[in-house]
Formats: C-alpha cells, sequence, structure tokens
C-alpha cells in the first residue's frame, strides 16, 4: 500500500513542526532537557524510514519474484538506507558533542552529514543529466 | 526516499537545477560553520560564513525571473505570474531567517532580545505554506 503525497506530506510536517518547536525552546532556555530528548522527533522519523525501507527491500524475498525486475530500485534503496544512516550518525555525534559527552571537531561531526550532501547532489545532477540526455 | 524528485519538484515549486543549487550552497554552508566553530579560521565573520545560502537565494531569484519572463513571452502569463510569487515568498521567508540568525551569532551582545523563537517564525510560516501547497498538488 502506497501512501498518497498529503499523507508523506503530513507526516514530514508533523515531524518538522515538533522538532522546530522542541530546538526553539530548548535554545531559548524555555526547557532544559538533554539534546538526545530534544531530537526525539528526529530519531522517530528517521526510524519510521528504515522501517519502511527494510518493508520494500524485504519484498524482493517474496517467491516468485524475479531479481532483474528492480535491479537499479534495489541500488537506490541501498543508497537511501546507507544516507539515512550517515544522517543518523550525524545527529547521534552532534548531539554527544553538545552535551559534551564527547570533545571530538565539528568538522569530524559534520563528515557524514557531508557525505549525504554530496550523495544527494550527485544523485539530482545525475537526474539532471539522464532527463536530457532522453 | 520518502519524496520521487518529481513530487519533490512539483511540491517545492523549484526546478531540479535550483534545488541542487541549493544543497551546495547548504554544503559549502556546514563547511564554513565547522571551519569557524573549530577555530581553523579565527577572524571569519558570521556574514561571511553565511555568503554561500545568500548567494544561492540571490542565484535562485535570478533563475526564477528568467524563467518567468520565458513564460510570460509565451503567453503562460498566470502560470508565470504564479510561479514568481510563489518562488519569491518562499525565498524572502528564507532569506530573512538567514539574516535574523546571523545577526544573532554576529552581534551576540547587542542581539539579546532576539530570541529563537522570532529567529525561526519564518519557517514557521513556511511550513504552514508547503502544507498548504501539498493539499494543492495532491
Amino acid at each position: 500500500m502506497r501512501m498518497s503525497l498529503a499523507q508523506r506530506v503530513l507526516l514530514t510536517w508533523i515531524f518538522s513542526l515538533i522538532f522546530l518547536i522542541m530546538l526553539v525552546l530548548k535554545l531559548d532556555s524555555k526547557i532544559y532537557w538533554n539534546w538526545f530528548l530534544v531530537f526525539l522527533p528526529v530519531w522517530t522519523f528517521d526510524t519510521i524510514l528504515i522501517l519502511m525501507l527494510v518493508v520494500k527491500m524485504a519484498g524482493r524475498c517474496k517467491p516468485g519474484y524475479d531479481p532483474r525486475d528492480g535491479q537499479q530500485n534495489l541500488r537506490r534503496r541501498v543508497w537511501y538506507l546507507v544516507a539515512i544512516l550517515l544522517k543518523l550518525g550525524f545527529c547521534l555525534t552532534l548531539c554527544a558533542r553538545l552535551e559534551r559527552l564527547t570533545d571530538i571537531w565539528l568538522s569530524v561531526v559534520c563528515v557524514p552529514l557531508w557525505a549525504v550532501l554530496v550523495g544527494a547532489m550527485v544523485e539530482l545532477g545525475y537526474n539532471v543529466f539522464h532527463y536530457r540526455r532522453d | 526516499m520518502l519524496f520521487s524528485l518529481r513530487e519533490l519538484v512539483q511540491w517545492l515549486g523549484f526546478a531540479t537545477f535550483e534545488l541542487f543549487l541549493h544543497l551546495g550552497a547548504l554544503l559549502v554552508f556546514s563547511v564554513l560553520v565547522a571551519l569557524r566553530a573549530d577555530l581553523f579560521v579565527p577572524g571569519m565573520s558570521w556574514w561571511l560564513v553565511f555568503v554561500p545560502l545568500f548567494a544561492a537565494d540571490g542565484l535562485s531569484t535570478y533563475f526564477t525571473a528568467i524563467v518567468s519572463i520565458r513564460l510570460y513571452q509565451e503567453n503562460e502569463k498566470r502560470l508565470a505570474v504564479l510561479r514568481l510569487l510563489w518562488v519569491l515568498t518562499v525565498l524572502s521567508l528564507k532569506l530573512v531567517c538567514e539574516v535574523l540568525l546571523c545577526q544573532k551569532l554576529a552581534e551576540q551582545e547587542q542581539a539579546r532580545d532576539l530570541w529563537f523563537g522570532l529567529i525561526v517564525s519564518p519557517l514557521f510560516i513556511l511550513l504552514q505554506l508547503l502544507m498548504i501547497r501539498a493539499c494543492r498538488v495532491n
């Protein structure tokens, strides 16, 4: 079953709104929660995304599925999974640094984020080039 | 991932090239923020750190103006005006948020009254607008 665009936007919207509200309250010192707790909407949203991706990928294990049908699709889903994990890694190390659990450089913390951004730019660039060639 | 590129372009109202531009700006901006925070370039002003984001907004406005003029010349007047209005609204809200954040970071003592709720308020408005647009596109 595929969610409609409005449902997917609503899902993204709710989590973004809750995260923004919690972030603003924390930055304005209205609440004194742990940074890991402030990032709770991010963890929840990423978990939902990972579950959705894993369920879709597990659909390939159904009997009678021809693996040649979605070779490119699988590659793309693996990239999405890696991207979400990289984003999770970035958020986790950022929270750890903000909570002063570790004292690593922000440049090191940002490495997973840069990898995701570069990957997204490559994918976007490929899409532009691919459509133009067609 | 959750949205296809086509859905993103329809929903956000930006061309693929503009999305590419904003992603690139975000990448350069995050590199500059990391360098500034780790004191690799201690004298760098916060206004300089935000330059990639301002440049992306400017280039995006220029690109939108050209596309709108072309659409207008091809007699797609309604589409041209709607696209111009939407993109300018989004970009101006983004720009206000960036300028306020930059001012807060650059002048921490003088900008004490500038609380983060006020800085992020354009993003809250933008979120509502995006939700309404998603219902229309759907």
